[in-house]
Formats: C-alpha cells, sequence, structure tokens
C-alpha cells in the first residue's frame, strides 16, 4: 500500500444524498448483481417454455372454437397472473434479509442512505425484475390478440393490472424480508401471505356464507309444461317456450347475503385483475357479443362477472327466463377491484411500515438473534 | 485535545441486547489526531461499542458525541464524518472491486467523477489496483479486508472505526496499514483501531482503553504503559550465578514454565530500575545472555488487568 492522501474537493458536511440519487444507487445495485447472476435468466427461460407450452396446448385443444383469441387471451392472463404469484415472492422475500446474511446491510445503513430510500430501491429493482416475466409473456399476449375478437384496451388494462399485482406482491416481499431474520423463513411466509390472497380469501368467503343466512322472502318463477317438451323441435331450433305457462309462487327460506362479504374476494388477485378488465360485454347471457359473431366468456371474464353476482346479493325474485338457465342481469354492477387494490395495498404498505422500523438506525430494540455486524 | 467539534467522547454508555448486558458502562475519549486502541477480550463490548459510535445502534443510556454530534440525534451528520470497517467481510459477490467503491461513494452523496476518482487512488492506497475490475468474490480473505478499509476511507472522513483491520493481513500490510494509520492521524483524523495484535498496537496507538465485560477499566497513553511496572525475561550462564545475584539484592524472582529454555522473570518498576539492575548484574560477572521485557507494553497493562473471556 502506498500511502498518498488528497483532500478531496467536496467538503464532507456539503454533501448530501437526494432521494432519487439514493434509490436509483440501490436499484442499479441490485439490478446489477441480477443481470450477472444466472438464477434470473434460468427462472425467464423456464417461465418463457411453461407459458408457451400452455399457450399452443390451449391453442391445439381449442382452435375450432370461435373467438377463440378471446378465451387465449384471458387464459394467457389468468396463467401469467398465477406464474407471476409464484415468480414475485422468490425475486423479493430475500431482498433485504439476504443482504443482512451477506453482511453487506449494515455497509448499507451506515452510509446517508434512509431506510425508506433502501425499501424503495430494493422493491423497485424486484418490481422491474418481475417486470421481465410480463414482458416475456407479451409475445403470447399479442398472439390471442392477433386471433382475434380481443379490444386492445382489453390487452392494455390486462397487462397493466398484472405488473400492479406483481409490484403489489413484491412490496409484501420487501416487506416480509425486513421484518423477518432468515430469507427461507421471508420467502415462505411471502408465499404463505400470497396464498391467502388467492386462496385464503375464497374459503374465508365460503365459509362466511354460513353467517349472513337470512329468512327471506323469494319469489321463483317456472314454467309449468304438462306434457313433455322435445329437445329440438322441428326445425332444428329450440323449442319455443310458452310465456303463459310461466307459474310463480313465494317461499320463505335463508337466503346468503353474500353482498356484505363479497369484499373478502376483492383481496383476491385474481377477482382484482378479472374485475378491472372492460369485457367487451353486450348485457347479460352465457355468451358475449362481439365482432363476428358470439363466444364463451374467458375463465378472467367468468371470475368478473361471478363476484359481480355475488355483490348483487341474493336473486330474491327469479324469473321464468333465469329459471332456463339464463344468468341474472346484474348489469356490470359496480366494480370492486379498486377496494382490492386498497385493500392489498394497506397490506403492503403495513408490511412495509414494519420493516421500515426495524431499519431504523441507531437501532434500539434488536429482534432476537441479530447482529448489525 | 477532545472538544466539541472533533474527536469522540463518551461517557458512561450501556446497552444490552435483551438479558445480555454487552456494554455496561464504558468511558471512552479518542482524541482528533491520534491512533486509540480498544482492546478487551472476546465478547468484552468493543464491536457493539463501535457500531454506537458508528451510529448504528443506540444506547440506552449514557452519552455519545461523535465530532460534537450525537448520533441518536443527528445519525446523518455523524454518518457523514465517520467511516466504519466491520469485521465482518459483507462482500457484493458479483460487485468488482471498482464498483464496490463508487456505489458507497455514490450512497455518501459523492459526484461520480470525484467518486471515480477517489476510488482509483483509494484502490492504489490499498495494492488492489490489479483487481480494479475483477469480481469482488475472487479476491482473497486479505484483499477483502484491505478493499473493506478502502470502503470505509471513500468519503475522507474525519472519524475512522476500524474493527480488527488487520486479521488476515500478511506482514507486509500490515506495516502498510500502520503506515496508512500513522498518516491519517497525522492529518488530523480521529482513529479508532480495536485489535487482538498488542504488539502491533504498541506500535500504532497513542492511547489505548481497556475494556472487560462491557466496563471500560483503564485507560492510558502509551507512554504511560510504557513507564509502568513490567516484568523482564533473563537468562545467563549459568542461571545458578544469576540466581545467586538477584537473591543476593533481594530480588524476588520466578522460574517461567512456558518458555523452551530456563529463564527468569521479575518485576521492575521503571525503565531505569532495568538499566541499574543489567548494569549491576554485568558488574558482578554474570554472564547475561538475555535480558529483555517479556511482553509489549500494552499486553503488560492486559495481563495485569487480569481480564476474562466470556
Ligand atoms: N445483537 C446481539 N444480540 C445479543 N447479544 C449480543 C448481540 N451483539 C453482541 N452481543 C453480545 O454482547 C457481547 C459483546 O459482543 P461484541 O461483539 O461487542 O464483543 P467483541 O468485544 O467485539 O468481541 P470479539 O473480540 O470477539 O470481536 C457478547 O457477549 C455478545 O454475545
Ligand atoms: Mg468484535
Amino acid at each position: 500500500m502506498s500511502v498518498k492522501m488528497q483532500q478531496p474537493p467536496q467538503l464532507a458536511d456539503e454533501r448530501t444524498l437526494s432521494s432519487r440519487a439514493a434509490v436509483g444507487t440501490v436499484f442499479g445495485l441490485e439490478m446489477r448483481q441480477r443481470l450477472r447472476g444466472r438464477a434470473w435468466y434460468v427462472m425467464l427461460a423456464v417461465w418463457f417454455v411453461v407459458i408457451g407450452a400452455v399457450f399452443l396446448l390451449a391453442t391445439a385443444t381449442m382452435g375450432t372454437i370461435t373467438g377463440i383469441g378471446a378465451v387465449l387471451f384471458d387464459l394467457v392472463v389468468g396463467f401469467v397472473l398465477f406464474f407471476g404469484l409464484l415468480v414475485a415472492p422468490g425475486l423479493s422475500a430475500n431482498a433485504v434479509n439476504g443482504d443482512r446474511a451477506a453482511g453487506t446491510l449494515a455497509i448499507l445503513q451506515v452510509t446517508l442512505l434512509t431506510p425508506g430510500q433502501l425499501l424503495a430501491g430494493k422493491w423497485l429493482a424486484s418490481w422491474v425484475g418481475s417486470l421481465a416475466f410480463l414482458l416475456l409473456s407479451a409475445p403470447f399476449i399479442f398472439w390471442a390478440l392477433a386471433l382475434g375478437g380481443v379490444p386492445a384496451s382489453e390487452a392494455f388494462v390486462s397487462l397493466g393490472m398484472l405488473a400492479l399485482e406483481l409490484g403489489l406482491v413484491c412490496a409484501i416481499g420487501v416487506g416480509v424480508s425486513s421484518i423477518a431474520n432468515r430469507p427461507l423463513f421471508s420467502i415462505v411466509a411471502t408465499y404463505m401471505l400470497v396464498a391467502l390472497l388467492a386462496l385464503g380469501t375464497l374459503i374465508t368467503f365460503g365459509l362466511s356464507t354460513a353467517l349472513v343466512l337470512e329468512e327471506a322472502e323469494v319469489t321463483t318463477s317456472y314454467y309449468n309444461h304438462t306434457e313433455p317438451m322435445p329437445a329440438v323441435g322441428p326445425d332444428g331450433e329450440l323449442p319455443a317456450v310458452d310465456p303463459s305457462k310461466c307459474v310463480t309462487e313465494t317461499i320463505r327460506q335463508p337466503v346468503p347475503h353474500t353482498e356484505r362479504i363479497t369484499w373478502l374476494l376483492a383481496a383476491n388477485p385474481f377477482v382484482v385483475v378479472a374485475d378491472a378488465v372492460p369485457y367487451a360485454r353486450s348485457g347479460s347471457g352465457d355468451f358475449a357479443y362481439v365482432a363476428g359473431g358470439t363466444r364463451p366468456p374467458g375463465v378472467m371474464e367468468s371470475i368478473s362477472q361471478q363476484v359481480r353476482t355475488l355483490q348483487a346479493g341474493p336473486d330474491l325474485e327469479v324469473t321464468c327466463e333465469e329459471s332456463l338457465g339464463e344468468p341474472r342481469d346484474v348489469g356490470r354492477g359496480s366494480p370492486i377491484w379498486p377496494l382490492g387494490l386498497v385493500l392489498q395495498s394497506l397490506l403492503a404498505g403495513g408490511l412495509l411500515l414494519l420493516g421500515y422500523r426495524r431499519l431504523r438506525t441507531p437501532a434500539g430494540r434488536l429482534a432476537q438473534g441479530t447482529r448489525i455486524a | 485535545m477532545t472538544n466539541e467539534f472533533g474527536g469522540i467522547v463518551v461517557h458512561a454508555a450501556a446497552r444490552s441486547f435483551g438479558s445480555v448486558q454487552a456494554v455496561r458502562h464504558i468511558d471512552f475519549e479518542a482524541p482528533p489526531g491520534e491512533v486509540t486502541a480498544l482492546i478487551g477480550p472476546n465478547g468484552s463490548g468493543k464491536t457493539t461499542l463501535l457500531l454506537i459510535l458508528a451510529s448504528l445502534l443506540a444506547v440506552d443510556s449514557g452519552s455519545v458525541r461523535v465530532g460534537g454530534i450525537d448520533p441518536v440525534a443527528d445519525p446523518q451528520g455523524v454518518r457523514r464524518l465517520v467511516g466504519w470497517m466491520p469485521d465482518s467481510l459483507g462482500r457484493w459477490d458479483s460487485l468488482s472491486a471498482l464498483e464496490v467503491l463508487t456505489t458507497t461513494g455514490a450512497l455518501y452523496g459523492m459526484r461520480p467523477e470525484e467518486r471515480t476518482a477517489r476510488a482509483h487512488e483509494l484502490l492504489e492506497t490499498v495494492s488492489l489496483t490489479e483487481y480494479t475490475r475483477q469480481p469482488a468474490r475472487v479476491l482473497s480473505r486479505g484483499q477483502q479486508q484491505r478493499l473493506s478499509l478502502a470502503r470505509a476511507l471513500i468519503h475522507n472522513p474525519q472519524v475512522l472505526l476500524l474493527d480488527e483491520p488487520a486479521s488476515g493481513l500478511d506482514p507486509g500490510s500490515r506495516v502498510d496499514l500502520r503506515t496508512l494509520l500513522r498518516t491519517l492521524a497525522a492529518a488530523g483524523k480521529t482513529v479508532v483501531v480495536s485489535s487482538h495484535v498488542l504488539s502491533e498496537l504498541d506500535e500504532i496507538a497513542d492511547r489505548a482503553v481497556f475494556i472487560s465485560r462491557g466496563e471500560s477499566v483503564r485507560s492510558q497513553t502509551l507512554d504511560e504503559a510504557g513507564n509502568q511496572v513490567r516484568r523482564y525475561n533473563i537468562q545467563a550462564e549459568p542461571m545458578s550465578a544469576l540466581a545467586a545475584e538477584l537473591s543476593g539484592h533481594g530480588m524476588r524472582f520466578e522460574e517461567r514454565g512456558d518458555s523452551r529454555r530456563l529463564e527468569y522473570q521479575v518485576m521492575l518498576d521503571s525503565t531505569q530500575q532495568a538499566a541499574w539492575l543489567l548494569r549491576t548484574l554485568v558488574l558482578a560477572d554474570v554472564a547475561v545472555t538475555a535480558f529483555a521485557p517479556a511482553g509489549g507494553a500494552l499486553e503488560e497493562t492486559y495481563m495485569s488487568l487480569d481480564t476474562d473471556r466470556r
């Protein structure tokens, strides 16, 4: 070591670290490490193959249906969300405690970097890392789009919502990683939280329906045909029903007031994405009318329909048409996805806040068994 | 000496982790322009004290001033002043040595040209220019230690906190480290070094603070340490003549059991007394073959403190 010490031109006490520079530096640090490692590329490759396989399989099995583009599109969006929920925790949930384990967290903490800037940088890096997966699935989304039947607005809203959901899951992961000590534990905990959102909301909803059962007068109508009806009329058309045969009766029975608990479902990422998309539907019906004919609703579209039906509450007046299987017209109802985003943001924000408290220095209480250095 | 505007003043600092009292009561002063050694057995609280000074840990009670600033009230102010080298080797595996330094510089708010220039300069200082573009993971332990030292210096801090900087360094690098620390102290910086290599500290440090079980038990300057009661080892041919002469002057001596050759150890109050004894022995025709302090000045204090490891 040759000893040469020069006074740097800038005086030490003049130096300040702007938030942009701080977040940018942490982001750059994270991205550089990710881009130079192999794990991320392997994950990207696996992702591409899996989404591609799902897409091709779906095209092969449903190739003849009209409006296939829309169904495929919905399927791809659903799968991308599903795999995204699997990938995002892996990218985010060891962001902070991974550094702690490697001994580099204290080195960052001792600089002018604040905990908020550290969390922001880490979150941004994991989000951008997971957006790469979304980008990689774009070819399939646009392929489905090219097959026709999906308005571009639907595609862009879907992509936007997917990106937003990935961001929220990354925020949850980064939050958990700054609370929990061990990377393994925080990754598992983040998966649990994501499972809680995706499955736990469904289960809780299912179990809670029993709690909202209430006696109510339900008017039910049905066609009372005395003679058996032929399955198909002579001209190949469905036989016409006789409106005069429609009978109505009213009974008291317990009905679930689902409108009171539908908010539980709002926190589900699938519901949020499905519900935010402006489907090109014309009113109600199993078959939506799109340019060039009718098509069956896709997975995501049916999720949205069902949630809005639940949101509308019990059907206290079943008409004759509905008794034949035609769904009830609840219109588009009011959107539930903003509520979902709020619930998810509250969860992510709460976790990040706890994480922020943990990262504040000079540290007061330390979690059992952690050393700063 | 130490005032509001420079150096470190710690008064009655205490910090515990749950039931473990890592720091019970530490009084500590490190004036600018001097190298202060922090000495104590494993688990005595040295690293904890350095973390407190680096504004990473808060004290439970007591007062801490680094460059006149309270780290709890104004951590950012302290961080601008302080360069901290941890004892654990944390590293960003895939970053090159240069990037490690420039990234840290960026987080201290240094401008791009400034931090790049400074990084190159420091890589030269710690003799790592060959590894400028190499990923940090290929560096050997000693090289990483040197990179860690450079990282602590990147923003030209007024106060340097080094936690066992010499561990893992080869003899040449230790000499370089010593020179570097003396240069920094001469430039008016406050340097605090914790280390277990006391002979090394004898040469680097101006003063030393001894810590045992979380308490500062002794604080002395190296001049004081040099003038205290010390043990001397003496060998002669034959040893019986030496024994007779020592007894003749009423001096107590004991046989050292931990050496390969037979040696007598005596306690001497000062260097003057040592000179007198040697002259007396030589004049009495005792063939003295070895006459030397048993250890360094700091080692002497350390042993006399009878500190325990935890
Ligand atoms: N975060 C923590 N949680 C619990 N105990 C801790 C923590 N940090 C330190 N300790 C305890 O405090 C004591 C002092 O630790 P410290 O690391 O300061 O020792 P040290 O003097 O640096 O030792 P060494 O010479 O081995 O580096 C030890 O007994 C240690 O177990
Ligand atoms: Mg230590």
